[in-house]
């Protein structure tokens, strides 16, 4: 079940990136498919009745953990993400210092 | 017009995937996965963990078994901030002047508030192998309490050099223990540092001590690109 | 002396270089040329990050393959840091993360290792475009390479949730063993569009014309040359190894790179601008050399990457100066350009006469070789389309030279430093030596790429 919804929320980004005109949006779209794709990394490694995959000395014997990798995976990913959208907000604010505008169709017709 | 051809797209690319996924043979279904199928099995094995000794697993793998990806994502970060500092380089900048004027409980609140914040993420940095965090939650934080004192003042700088410099040194830093782990063993990034008992704090090797260089060069890049965002040109 | 300081030693370099900012192009050349120094020491192998063995850890692959990539890697980025000292001297901490995350990505073994590498040449590469000052083209190319990412990124998880392992020998093995394709052809696409896109292949490919049409001296043969045969050595690794194109999808993915080619030389012979003339150009160039290693030319596809790599980095050079002093990259604008550069004129012509693949020129001994290879497997619609391609080529090369060389009553001075002309002879030169000294060329065979050797051999 959840894995058809983040399926559903990285469609949903990438028709908002096909389709929307503002600069901002866009960056919000490339935002909601990267959740999308973060959600079904995550949901690949859950085990039923596994807990976190934390070992301490009071934790009992012969446990079923869930998939540590994948919560490794979206951590980078996550961090990468982030670094990305800072640069894409940097680039509108530039284009804004150019353009005064933040919609693709005004700046077309100011060229 | 184009609104249909994108919604297509989209809709043929989401009904491609989730067909194929639920048909294939290999594709597991959703929480009956066996772990001892794939590598993290033997990452939960109990001599490994007790070779590693971090109790956290998934920090075991962030800095242990997969350091190399860590230092590859703490220089994507490290990129972004030179890169927008890079964009917006000008003359001497002073802050945006925005229109709303906080007051004087607001400015007062904050710094003590701003304490707590400092105080909280320096405990998930420090027990990033014994509980679920680290340095890269801890590191947000960091910046997060450093966003707060300049959203309730707004004359509010804070020191970028001193910044620009904890940022080149700690991750000359994390580098300088890769280099270290293959001159003193063999490999890159080799623990080479006692590795102590399981659930203490001073444990796990290097773990820790990357884990802090990490958490105060995330915090200092992103407060760095919050100082780059909230500033403008002195010439207007 | 391991391979991992090829991509330790830069980004150190790069962390302390934003510390003492006045050295740091000087401190990337000695990077450089300790790069490029190191790689005629270091042994074949596997170099195992972190002390944990296969597959638990990441390690690195250095083979004759990645070596050649990584000496031309290496190499070109010392050049063109050499040739733009002094006016981009900001761009050089970014310089130094390209040069580790390059050399990184043709060297590492692990599949989230190469989203990560991808990732970070990704940013610098649009930080290297910002120097063109066109902020919109930049946003644009941003935006496709996020996507692209994302998509290769999603590849790899599915890869992972079907197989377990995130190792790229390993996860050849597993493949091997399951012997179930059609299920693998989803991650496979995802994989291709997501390197795809950086390489110019079609129809991912409309951020090139902004990017590259509007280039300096410094982007254009970055993007154009370094980075073009960076990702088409990663292409080619993963197409010959890992892909498996079969039935159907071995169609769709054949005529949608003949389409590539043919698209790209068509706009090439329609545009009157040179800059625009030569990244269409590299766009057909990439599809040519994906489909060598669709079909396992891998010796020949290596070569032409390296030939193009090189001619493209000169004739962007060439272009990219003129245009900076004359204002205009029409060709019009720039007719008679080498009448007072008769040097830079002469290694200009000896280059593109080699792009084309007259005789007596490397590029002829490349083409002959590929067709034959191209021909002993049946290819002949591939054969009928790149042979058209190379006549469309040679038709707008010529008239660009013709145009370039006689003057009409057009004003033009452009002045090239010695730097520059040093650099473009000696390329030139080796084109025209290795035209008719075949021997170093055809003394390797197929089997540089020892990927699936490690597979067979367990």
């Amino acid at each position: 079940m959840i894995q058809y919804a983040a399926i559903i929320l990285f469609v949903f980004g990438l028709y908002g990136l096909l389709t929307q005109r503002n600069i901002i949006k866009m960056i919000i779209s490339l935002n909601i498919m990267e959740i999308g794709l973060f959600i079904f990394i995550i949901s690949i490694g859950f085990v039923y009745d596994g807990v976190a995959p934390i070992i301490s000395s009071v934790s009992e014997t012969g446990l079923l953990f869930v998939d540590p990798l994948p919560q490794a995976l979206v951590l980078t990913a996550i961090v990468i993400g982030v670094g990305t959208t800072a640069l894409a907000l940097a680039f509108a604010k530039s284009i804004h210092n150019k353009y005064q505008t933040f919609s693709l169709d005004e700046m077309e017709e100011q060229l | 017009m184009k609104n249909l051809i994108g919604l297509l797209v989209s809709l043929l690319l989401g009904v491609l995937i989730i067909l194929t996924l639920a048909s294939s043979p290999s594709f597991p279904e959703f929480g009956s996965v066996d772990i001892n199928d794939r590598v993290a099995g033997e990452y939960l094995d109990n001599d490994n963990v007790e070779e590693v000794g971090s109790g956290n697993i998934v920090t075991a793998i962030v800095v242990g078994y997969r350091g190399f990806d860590t230092l590859g994502e703490v220089t994507v970060l490290f990129i972004s901030a030179l890169g927008i500092a890079l964009i917006f380089s000008d003359k001497k900048q002073k802050r945006l002047d925005l229109k709303f004027k906080p007051n004087f409980m607001l400015k007062t609140g904050s710094r003590i508030v701003f304490g707590i914040i400092l105080i909280t993420s320096l405990y998930i940095i420090f027990h990033g192998h014994l509980t679920p965090g680290g340095g890269f939650p801890g590191g947000v934080m960091i910046a997060s309490a450093i966003l707060l004192l300049y959203l309730a003042d707004d004359k509010f700088r804070s020191n970028i050099k001193g910044f620009k410099v904890l940022e080149g040194v700690a991750g000359s830093l994390f580098v300088i223990i890769g280099l270290l782990g293959l001159v003193i063993g063999t490999y890159f990034l080799e623990n080479f540092i006692p590795v102590g008992s399981l659930g203490e704090l001073l444990s796990a090797g290097i773990i820790p001590i990357i884990y802090m260089l990490i958490g105060l060069k995330v915090g200092s890049e992103i407060s760095g690109i919050v100082d780059n965002f909230l500033t403008e040109g002195e010439s207007a | 002396m391991s391979a991992i300081l090829l991509v330790a030693i830069p980004l150190l370099a790069a962390f302390i270089s934003i510390l003492a900012k006045k050295f740091a192009p000087y401190l990337l050349i000695v990077v450089g040329l300790f790069n490029f120094v190191i790689l005629f020491l270091l042994p074949d192998g596997f170099v195992i990050i972190g002390g944990f063995e296969q597959p638990l850890g990441i390690n690195l692959l250095l083979d004759t393959y990645s070596r050649i990539a990584l000496l031309l890697i290496n190499g070109l980025i010392v050049i063109i840091t050499f040739l733009n000292l002094g006016k981009y001297d900001k761009y050089a901490s970014i310089i130094l993360l390209a040069m580790a995350s390059l050399n990184g990505l043709v060297l590492t073994n692990d599949l989230f290792n190469l989203f990560v590498f991808l990732e970070i040449s990704g940013i610098a590469a649009y930080l290297i475009t910002t120097s063109n000052k066109r902020p919109l083209k930049t946003f644009h190319y941003l935006i496709i390479g996020a996507v692209g990412s994302s998509l290769f990124l999603f590849g790899v998880v599915i890869l992972y949730s079907m197989f377990g392992t995130l190792n790229m020998v390993d996860l050849i093995q597993k493949i091997q063993a399951v012997d179930n394709y059609d299920q693998l052809i989803l991650p496979f696409i995802l994989m291709f569009i997501g390197l795809g896109v950086e390489t110019k292949l079609l129809p991912f490919n409309s951020w090139v014309k902004g990017v590259l049409g509007k280039s300096n001296t410094f982007s254009g043969p970055m993007i154009g040359g370094v980075y073009a045969a960076a990702f088409g050595f990663v292409l080619g690794r993963y197409i010959t190894n890992v892909f498996v194109f079969e039935g159907n999808l071995l169609l769709v993915v054949t005529v949608l790179l003949c389409l590539g080619i043919i698209i790209g030389e068509a706009m090439a012979y329609s545009s009157s601008k040179a800059r625009e003339i030569l990244l269409f150009s590299s766009v057909a160039q990439a599809s040519i050399v994906a489909i060598l290693f669709v079909n396992g030319i891998i010796l020949w596809a290596v070569y032409y990457i390296v030939a193009a790599a090189l001619s493209k980095t000169v004739l962007f050079l060439v272009i990219n100066k003129a245009t900076k002093d004359k204002g205009s990259d029409e060709l019009n604008d720039l007719q008679g350009l080498f009448v007072d550069n008769k040097v830079v004129g002469l290694a200009y012509t000896l280059i593109t006469l080699s792009v084309m693949g007259l005789p007596l020129l490397v590029g002829f001994v490349v083409k002959i070789n590929f067709l034959t290879e191209l021909a002993i497997a049946d290819q002949i619609w591939m054969i009928i389309v790149i042979l058209v391609a190379s006549v469309v080529e040679g038709i707008y090369f010529v008239r660009m030279l013709i145009k370039l060389w006689y003057k009409g009553d057009n004003e033009i001075s452009v002045k090239y430093n010695l730097s520059f002309k040093i650099v473009f002879v000696v390329i030139a030169l080796a084109f025209l030596v290795f035209g008719s000294y075949k021997a170093p060329l055809t003394s390797l065979d197929n089997s540089i790429d020892t990927v699936m050797e490690v597979v067979d051999n367990g």
